[in-house]
């Protein structure tokens, strides 16, 4: 016999269940990920010491992590926001990369005073991202092609175009690396006084600030949200799910482009081959886990940021791959589902209660607003 | 190099750069027929690679590599199956981690394999009629001269065919992924079936992994899959769930893949004296340096996934009903 489990839906989850997941799914893949560390002769311990207590020992080590959360935040909106409205920017990573090519060629080959040059590279960076978004959405609230599929590609895409450039025609300096020249002074994000956090946090947290605002207060924001939790209803109810698709998808991008070129401008301070580490995908364990809220999402953000600087630390100090933050990642989210189940579910005797509304549709990502 | 001998060579590694799609494939197309969409397929073709390696390199024989990568495809959707099947987990986002945590595994555990050597499937006629067939010109030697697992995807299309359309098995998984409700209420077990069908789905796509190192490339490096297991996707949609369309569907794509890597021996720039070699040159470079060439494929299958959902809009009729819908059964 298969698993064929009997179960009742909740009627209502009870609040140390609902609070106590997303801190059970950290936990749990924490404990599972032991096993990768001792596979390689790694004392977990250490390595769980050094990855997420050693980053708060100074204010220095601590802006790390702000400075790891910046570009993160800022795609991770870039996810969170279609994921309201039902739709999976899987392809992030494809959009944050062409904000931060526009933006570093903009940085490079237009000279204006910083106040002015930066606003015009973060615009650039923004429509490139939102550009990189459209077609995807276009394609999706149009014909109903799945985005997730379509933003993927459109992200391997981005990365040949990428390398097609920092070794082609933007290549600069002498060795012939693959990657552009130094971002100018002027270009180069100015950053917050006794810290290497830069002027990119300060939009990110607008931007989470702008972000809840427009979820809460506005009807554009009832609409994403009746559009995600219910898109059949919302059409009768005569909102355009076409509208919110192509709207929320394309600012997903534009978001995403922003955090590309605060990444380069604020960070790195040129553009080469293997500037992301996959901010893009962690995104969607980030929008995934921080779902019910913007401002949990920023949580979410910052607890990534923090495994991003502790798993270099690990990287340098013990010789830990640097994919244990890959696998973190993913189990976190596999764990979440799992207790996601008994949330909605409870295990005991079930109770004859003949209907079955809470099944669980496919795309229906914020059912349990 | 002549161009008959480019042909021929760009056909063969079309052959085998298509097997990777159409066992993938197969997998995704029998485990959506059921109703459960499967994006972990590019994690498990990641973990079907890397672990076909380890065991072929530990106990040197390439087959029982190719089967120790298509279990550990298997462990990696039963995992996909439990969540989407037992426990109602949103597919998408198990699929979703799923690759990620494929990804993550075979990064971090590849290092240490990225240059090991080991003997891979070699080329061989095919055996018994393949002797005869090899003498076709062009169409003889790629198709029916290959390494094995060539024959054994060849031979899935007919199989899966067969299985969907002839058999009471296939019925009854086509049937959970129609019409859950009626498929119970007829005595079949929806869960089993759905089961049994993401679980052949990730045998399949571990199966490919495992060709994809031990019999294409003959090397792992990290990221082999490159995206396949998500055109792997795109694919069955393309083939409007039908096995057939699907081994046609992943020729094309292997057909692109295929020129990126022959495309060196291959001058198509135009003689300096002729009049638009200075207008047309910079384009055919621009157009064969390796960068914009390896995204060939992606564009392709961005193309012809529009083209089909948009040709085919007004006929639903092919994607599964119950696609992505989890099943509950009502309280009893």
């Amino acid at each position: 016999m298969l698993v064929d489990i009997d179960v009742s839906a909740r009627e209502e989850t009870p609040s140390w269940v609902a609070y106590g997941t997303p801190l059970f799914a950290i936990a749990a893949a924490l404990a599972v990920s032991v096993v990768a560390l001792i596979a390689i002769d790694v004392n977990p311990v250490a390595a769980y010491v050094q990855m997420f207590v050693r980053p708060f020992g100074t204010v220095s080590t601590l802006s790390n992590v702000l400075v790891r959360a910046t570009p993160l935040i800022l795609v991770g909106l870039g996810v969170y926001l279609p994921m309201k409205a039902g739709l999976w920017n899987i392809g992030a990573e494809g959009q944050l990369l062409t904000g931060a090519i526009v933006g570093t060629w903009i940085a490079i080959n237009v000279s204006l005073p910083q106040a002015v040059l930066i606003p015009v590279m973060l615009a650039g960076a923004a429509v490139a991202g939102g550009l990189w978004a459209f077609v995807p959405a276009l394609l999706r609230a149009k014909w109903g092609i799945s985005e997730i599929i379509t933003t993927l590609l459109f992200t391997f895409i981005a990365a040949d175009i990428q390398l097609y450039l920092v070794r082609g025609p933007m290549q600069g300096g002498s060795g012939g690396f693959p990657q552009t020249d130094l971002l100018p002074g002027v270009a180069e994000f100015p950053a917050i006084p006794g810290t290497r956090a830069h002027v990119g946090l300060l939009v990110a947290l607008l931007f989470v600030a702008l972000l809840y605002a427009v979820m809460r207060r506005t009807r554009f924001g009832f609409r994403v949200n009746f559009v995600g939790s219910n898109a059949e209803a919302a059409e009768q109810a005569g909102m355009s799910r076409y509208r919110v698709y192509l709207l929320t998808l394309v600012a997903g991008g534009a978001l995403a482009g922003l955090a590309g070129i605060s990444e380069i401008a604020g960070n790195q301070s040129r553009l080469h081959a293997s500037f992301a580490p996959g901010y893009g995908y962690t995104a969607v364990p980030i929008a995934l886990l921080g779902r019910n809220g913007v401002s949990r999402m920023l949580l979410a953000a910052l607890f990534f940021a923090l495994l991003f600087v502790g798993g270099n630390r690990v990287t340098v100090a013990m010789d830990v791959p640097a994919a244990i933050i890959d696998i973190v990642q993913a189990l976190v989210i596999l764990f979440l589902i799992t207790a996601e189940f008994f949330q909605r579910y409870s295990l005991s005797v079930s109770v004859d209660r003949g209907d079955d509304g809470q099944t669980i549709q496919g795309t229906e990502v914020s059912a349990d607003d | 190099m002549t161009d008959t001998s480019f042909l021929l060579g760009l056909a063969d590694a079309m052959v085998s750069a298509s097997t990777v799609l159409v066992l993938a494939g197969l997998g995704e197309l029998i485990s959506e027929r059921a109703g459960v969409l499967n994006l972990g397929v590019e994690g498990m073709i990641l973990v079907g690679a890397l672990s076909g390696v380890i065991a072929t390199v530990v106990t040197g024989s390439y087959w029982i590599g190719f089967a120790v990568g298509s279990v550990c495809g298997l462990l990696m959707s039963a995992v996909h199956a439990f969540l989407c099947i037992s426990l109602k987990a949103d597919q998408a986002i198990s699929g979703i981690m799923l690759t990620l945590l494929g990804t993550g595994i075979t990064t971090y555990f590849g290092q240490q394999w990225a240059s090991a050597q080991f003997a891979g499937f070699p080329d061989r006629t095919l055996p018994v009629i393949g002797g005869l067939l090899v003498e076709i010109p062009i169409v003889g030697p790629t198709v029916f001269e290959g390494p094995a697992t060539d024959f054994v995807a060849l031979g899935l299309v007919v199989v899966v065919w067969w299985l969907l359309t002839r058999t009471n098995l296939g019925l009854e998984i086509i049937s959970v992924g129609e019409d859950p409700e009626t498929a119970d209420t007829m005595g079949i077990d929806v869960f089993k079936m759905r089961y049994l069908a993401v679980l052949i789905g990730g045998l399949l796509a571990g199966a490919a992994g495992a060709h994809l190192s031990l019999a294409f490339t003959g090397i792992w490096t990290n990221n082999i899959a490159a995206g396949q297991g998500w055109i792997a996707v795109a694919l069955v949609i393309f083939a409007r769930w039908r096995p057939g369309r699907l081994l046609v569907g992943a020729y094309l794509f292997g057909l692109f893949n295929s020129l990126r890597l022959r495309s060196q021996g291959l001058d198509l720039t135009l003689a300096p004296e002729s009049p638009l070699a200075a207008l047309l040159n910079p384009v055919v470079e621009f157009l064969l340096n390796p960068a914009i060439m390896s995204m060939y494929p992606y564009i392709v299958t961005l193309v012809v996934l529009v083209a089909t959902v948009v040709w085919s809009r007004d006929d639903d009729s092919a994607q599964p009903a119950a696609l992505v819908q989890a099943y509950s059964r009502e309280a009893d």
